[in-house]
């Protein structure tokens, strides 16, 4: 598994918002279900002494540190705040931050990757639904019922597409040693080539699933960055050019980006490309 | 959102980055009034959001004796079919060279590029192919608030040293209105200084509010009332309407009705946690296209609760039929429902596009 493993301790920033009290009690029944340390602290501004689902809220994230022991946190903070909260969270600390935001406008996104940077922080997303290591932990929306344990890597800018295809593997006995979504954003903290390169370090990872979407050309950098067996799979091949579909990056520009050079190209490095989801399996386990 | 020609220059101006003297008319009477402040020669740009506008005739080389009559000659045509209902009038300025500037996100470092070429104007394109060195390129770290000296040295090689407080303005106009892309093509250089001949700005649409911008432009009116229902949705030209929740499934629910050689009629993503009336207006504003012969719903996610999605699919009573693939809490209890009242709900997404198929024939 990559990015943290059952003894990851987890504060959630914005857990008292409906989406981060939600999640944190889907969060700590997997943790109780897999022996993980879960979510260990929350943090909303002015709402100190509260707690959601049994885990104490702090004002800050600092506040939450001196009390707990925690190095990842997850990001539920509304667009307009959350660049904010994701330099509040490298500043007090924090070693890795996921960002499931949407909308965050791509200048503080840019601001607080740099800044995160510069305090060791990694950063994952925004706008994705996060990771999943079967059987270790999951920091995110990810719904876990669908994963099962096991050698294969899956990296995606997708969330339910995602899900689809972990469904398709755990269906056909490939189990996953971690899921991680990176974000539908034109700019993430976790490219493909960070997360094939963790991967890489990995000794239970095997073979990477990569599943990209229309806009820019990071998939064809990340493949080409790893020495690891690759199966990819690409959305939006009959996307028309210069339409932002659903996600921010998502999107031809300029003649770029299209789906169907994405595949060319990847076919050229060799990187079998599945034409519909339901091929993939297939296709790992001919590389395994 | 694309701002236009001359909102962008009113942008540019506003930073100090100057631009060529005109205004913008809407009648071609009105140019009368301002003539002598931009002079004998004049320019007469359709302010329309297309590509290669100069080679469609959207740009006019008058002077002032013939301007209202070329004007209402521009007025009266559309630029590759778009109508023109503003033309921003200029001065003729006296070029001496014309070089690109442009600054926009550079996805792989993160960060903000900024582009500079010896050679700008409509020959920029193929100059880049030619030559790659033809377009020098500065990555800044966009916790800087303008282009470090050193980077700025490296952009200009020769150029004139005039041109830098330019790069440097038009970073803070990329920084400060949250700009995707800004770019002066051609920048020119004439006796009397440079300017930005033409002016192009993307403002980022996750940060239209905080710039003020209340309307999204560049949205057809559908797109915009599948916006106030937190759906993004893309029009296209098939008969398969497409609801889906998230891009990636959703697109790839597209991808899989043109493997089988159908077509779809659009993009619907309804995004997380689709509710009853969320669903429901979803499959109304679908069916609402008069293309639409079937629509097919792919719904998948832990937290999407399939009983409420059922419900929608029914209080939406639409005449077109419906064909239903969805997967997460309350399955059984779903399908159910949706049984009762006539509608077919398939196990797999790949199962769906082929009933959806058949049905739509």
């Amino acid at each position: 598994m990559i990015y943290g493993d059952r003894n990851l301790g987890v504060i959630v920033q914005n857990i008292t918002g409906r989406q981060g009290r939600f999640h944190t009690e889907l969060m700590n029944a997997y943790a109780r279900e897999v022996g993980w340390r879960g979510i260990v602290a929350g943090v909303a501004p002015g709402k100190a002494g509260m707690e959601v689902d049994g885990v104490p809220v702090y004002n800050t994230v600092k506040d939450a540190l001196a009390e707990h022991d925690a190095t990842a946190s997850v990001i539920f903070v509304p667009a307009p705040a959350a660049g904010d909260a994701i330099m509040e969270a490298a500043y007090a600390g924090i070693e890795l931050a996921v960002v499931i935001t949407e909308h965050i406008p791509v200048h503080d996104t840019m601001k607080a990757i740099a800044y995160a940077k510069l305090h060791d922080c990694t950063v994952i997303g925004p706008n994705c639904p996060g990771l999943l290591s079967p059987g270790e932990c999951k920091l995110g929306i990810m719904p876990a019922h669908l994963a099962t344990r096991g050698e294969v890597g899956v990296v995606s800018r997708s969330g339910t597409l995602t899900y689809e295809v972990v469904d398709e593997l755990s269906r056909a006995g490939i189990g996953q040693s971690t899921v991680v979504g990176i974000g539908g954003d034109p700019v993430i903290g976790q490219t493909f080539v960070d997360a094939l390169a963790r991967f890489e370090e990995d000794p239970h990872t095997k073979a990477v699933v990569v599943i990209g979407e229309v806009g820019g050309n990071l998939e064809e950098e990340g493949v080409r960055s790893t020495d690891l067996p690759v199966v990819a799979y690409i959305a939006g091949v009959s996307a028309p050019p210069e339409k932002r579909m659903g996600h921010a990056g998502a999107i031809i520009e300029g003649g770029e980006g299209d789906a169907r050079s994405k595949v060319r190209r990847l076919s050229e490095v060799g990187v079998p490309v599945a034409a519909r989801p339901s091929e993939i399996p297939g296709l790992v386990l001919e590389l395994l | 959102m694309k701002l236009l020609e001359y909102e962008a220059k009113g942008v540019f101006s506003d930073y100090g980055i100057p631009i060529p003297k005109g205004f913008v008319i809407r009648e071609p009477e009105e140019i009368t009034a301002h003539l002598q402040e931009v002079g004998d020669a004049v320019v007469l740009k359709a302010e329309v959001d297309v590509g290669g506008r100069g080679k469609a005739g959207g740009v006019l080389m008058v002077d002032s004796a013939s301007a209202v009559e070329k004007a209402r000659e521009l007025f009266s045509r559309e630029i590759r079919g778009v109508p023109v209902r503003e033309i921003l009038v200029e001065e003729r300025l006296e070029i001496e060279h014309e070089y690109y500037l442009s600054i926009a996100i550079d996805r792989s470092s993160k960060q903000p590029v900024v582009l500079f070429g010896d050679t700008g104007g409509v020959e920029i394109e193929r100059a880049a192919k030619e030559e790659e060195s033809a377009i020098r390129r500065a990555l800044v770290s966009p916790l800087l608030r303008e282009v470090p000296a050193f980077l700025m040295r490296e952009l200009l090689a020769g150029a004139p040293a005039d041109i830098a407080p330019v790069i440097n303005n038009l970073y803070r106009i990329f920084q400060e209105k949250d700009a995707m892309l800004a770019e002066i093509n051609p920048l020119v250089t004439t006796p009397a200084g440079v300017y930005a001949a033409d002016a192009k700005l993307i403002i980022d649409d996750n940060a239209l509010a905080r710039q003020g911008i209340e309307v999204n432009r560049d949205l057809s009116e559908r797109e915009r009332e599948a916006e106030r229902h937190g759906f993004s949705y893309v029009e296209l030209d098939g008969t398969i309407g497409v609801i889906g929740n998230g891009a990636g499934l959703t697109m790839s629910t597209i991808d899989l009705i043109d493997y089988y050689r159908g077509r779809a009629a659009n993009f619907l993503d309804v995004g997380g946690g689709a509710d009853q009336e969320r669903v429901m207006h979803a499959v109304r504003l679908v069916a609402s296209l008069p293309s639409v012969k079937v629509i097919l719903v792919n719904l998948l996610g832990g937290i999407t609760r399939c009983d409420e999605v059922a419900r929608g699919i029914i209080t939406a009573g639409v005449d077109v039929p419906v064909i239903v693939r969805m997967a997460g809490t309350n399955e059984e209890q779903g399908r159910r429902l949706l049984a009762e009242h006539g509608y077919r709900m398939v196990d797999s997404m790949e199962a769906a596009v082929r009933v959806a198929l058949e049905v739509g024939e």
